[in-house]
């Protein structure tokens, strides 16, 4: 494979629904690792995944997976495994019956998928409840079975809409834990997720969405660096917060401070962050404070969805 | 940024031909309608008919028989007439089997939004509608021209040879009659279902498409003073193609006879509207709410 197909391209998207705005001139190139969506219900998220996964076509502009198109079908859909958002299983079906239907559909023979959804199966960590009905599982047990349908057939791309839902704290460590080590053995991970301080620990990069159209993409903190209208808050660890506090309001970059609750840091807000960071420089050198740690407090997809997006979910 | 260390092995085994993946869809679009006992039930019943109608044979052929208790009454020749009734029968039957397994085939996957899962698969919409049209067409088989031909080769065989060669029309209209009939009751079942969710619902809309504008036709027919009223009234229009297949003459006065190609002009256009209903409903896109 080139390195020039090793992306999931859109190029120049739209899509419409009769009369309704799916997603507007979406210009995309994903590369390997995670990515996430971001953006508020009916944003355009699900549409841009039924794109990337052929059950839509655009109503104009391109979409390529991998260099290749739904038009061939077969090598198109062994190289996409999709994990649908909602319940949407076939009736009856047990989780085994479910798993392996879905690979013989993959065109696996049935030696094959025999052994594919043992592996898939072991791989969700579904257990012995892969022998019941889909009906009698839970929510989190849905998602898993969902997750081993998308994956056992080893495919390169993984779409996965809304995949920690209903996921208790432990089997959404352990469905992230999974996430990361896909992306690393060099798989395309494409979520959409409203838990954002979860998917933002293993995120390459976010897409954000609103409205049908891209709001901002790219690796999250040079994102946040763009937004430059927002001032960057960055909470700064030290033994006297007052005293630094007032230090770096000596230079007007500085636009708002807030003591920590413990009382032992400082968040600063400051418009400048290159003149910041120049500043507290200089501060520590002198040594009039005592600083144990500097990070940023606002650098995270929350924050830049509250950002560019807000709350009501249009762009701000 | 994460380290990417390209390990992970995509699938390298052979893959099937595309015609076996459309199998996956009807051997599950199968058991999900032999699944409800009353389906059961119901195949069970259209064999009640069918034993009736070979008991008259049995009868018809032993001598005995014939003279002790039919004192050779001639309700039971055994002729293109006791085959049309055999076939009248079993067809209207298939109707009710129809409207029963249709929605089961379709509705379901709609109402459980199944259709995004099963189409992100390398089965194609054209696929996943042939699978549920041979599955139900399949279904709709032993109900139909299966136990018709059944009943025409125990014929044969009671009778003296003659009768098979000579009537070998009979069963060629048998086939070719049921087989449209359930082809046509297939492709409506498939098409009423993907646009109704609710499986009660779909079954009355099948029964209210054959049988609603066939009274429309008559009302029609009777006004207007005209034969192309009944080119709405499915019975009327089967009947009389299923009376040609068979060689029977036709009971209806000459002058409301349609033209066998103006029934089967109906039949094409109406399976182009299913058609049409399918492409317009069987879609992967999930429906998104909130």
């Amino acid at each position: 494979m080139t390195a020039m197909n090793d992306a999931i391209i859109f190029e120049n998207v739209s899509k419409f629904y009769g009369e309704v705005l799916g997603v507007n001139r979406v210009t995309l190139n994903i590369p390997p690792g995670v990515t996430t969506l971001v953006g508020p219900n009916g944003s355009g998220k699900t549409t841009l995944m039924n794109l990337m996964t052929g059950l839509v076509q655009p109503s104009s502009g391109h979409v390529s997976v991998l260099g290749l198109t739904h038009v061939d079908a077969d090598r198109f859909f062994r190289q996409v495994g999709y994990c649908t958002q909602f319940d949407s299983f076939p009736r009856r079906l047990t989780g085994w019956q479910f798993l392996l239907d879905s690979l013989l559909l993959h065109g696996m023979s049935e030696g094959d998928a025999l052994r594919l959804a043992d592996e898939a199966l072991q791989r969700v960590r579904l257990g012995n409840a892969a022998s019941h009905r889909i009906e009698s599982y839970s929510k989190g047990m849905r998602q898993k079975i969902r997750l081993a349908q998308a994956i056992a057939h080893h495919p390169h791309v993984l779409v996965l809409d809304e995949p920690l839902n209903g996921l208790d704290p432990m089997a959404r460590a352990e469905s992230l834990g999974l996430f990361q080590e896909l992306s690393r053995l060099g798989m395309h991970l494409v979520i959409s997720s409203h838990i954002l301080d979860e998917v933002d620990r293993i995120s390459d990069r976010v897409v954000l969405i609103t409205g049908g159209y891209i709001v901002a993409e790219g690796d999250i903190h040079q994102v946040r660096r763009e937004v430059r209208d927002k001032p960057m808050q960055v909470l700064i660890r030290c033994d006297q917060p007052e005293l630094l506090a007032s230090r770096m309001f000596t230079s007007n970059h500085c636009v708002e401070a807030r003591l920590h609750a413990d009382g032992k840091g400082v968040f600063l807000r400051t418009a400048d962050v290159d003149e910041f960071y120049r500043l507290l420089n200089q501060i520590a050198v002198e040594g009039l404070v005592t600083i144990e740690a500097v990070a940023p407090a606002d650098d995270d997809t929350l924050a830049i969805y509250q950002y560019l997006i807000g709350s009501d979910g249009s762009p701000s | 940024m994460s380290v990417y260390k390209h390990a992970y092995s995509a699938y390298t085994g052979r893959l099937t031909p595309l015609w076996s993946r459309v199998v996956v869809v009807v051997r599950y679009a199968v058991e999900e309608a032999l699944s409800s006992r009353i389906t059961i039930g119901l195949f069970t019943l259209s064999m009640l008919p069918v034993f009736v109608y070979m008991v008259g044979i049995y009868l018809a052929n032993n001598t005995l028989a014939r003279t002790l208790v039919l004192h050779r009454n001639p309700v039971f020749e055994i002729d293109a007439r006791y085959f049309l009734n055999v076939l009248e029968t079993q067809c209207w039957i298939a109707l009710g089997i129809a409207g029963w397994i249709a929605p089961r085939l379709v509705s379901f996957d709609l109402a459980d939004n199944a259709l995004p899962i099963l189409l992100s698969h390398p089965v194609s919409r054209f696929g996943y509608v042939l699978g549920k049209f041979i599955a139900l067409f399949a279904c709709l088989s032993p109900v139909t021209w299966l136990p018709c031909l059944l009943l025409f080769a125990y014929q044969g065989y009671s009778s003296a040879q003659p009768w098979f060669v000579t009537n070998l029309r009979i069963a060629g209209g048998l086939l070719a009659g049921s087989l449209l009939w359930i082809a046509f009751l297939s492709i409506l079942g498939l098409a009423l279902s993907s646009w109704v969710k609710w499986r009660v619902v779909a079954t009355g809309a099948i029964f209210a498409v054959v049988f609603v504008p066939a009274g429309i036709g008559g009302i029609i027919t009777g006004v207007l003073r005209t034969k192309w009223g009944f080119l709405l009234n499915v019975p009327v229009m089967m009947t009389q193609l299923w009376q040609r297949f068979l060689g029977e003459p036709e009971v209806m006065r000459a002058d409301l006879h349609l033209p066998t190609v103006a029934i089967l002009i109906v039949l094409t256009l109406a399976c182009a509207i299913c058609v049409m209903m399918l492409n317009a409903r069987i879609r992967g896109r999930e429906v998104v709410r909130g």
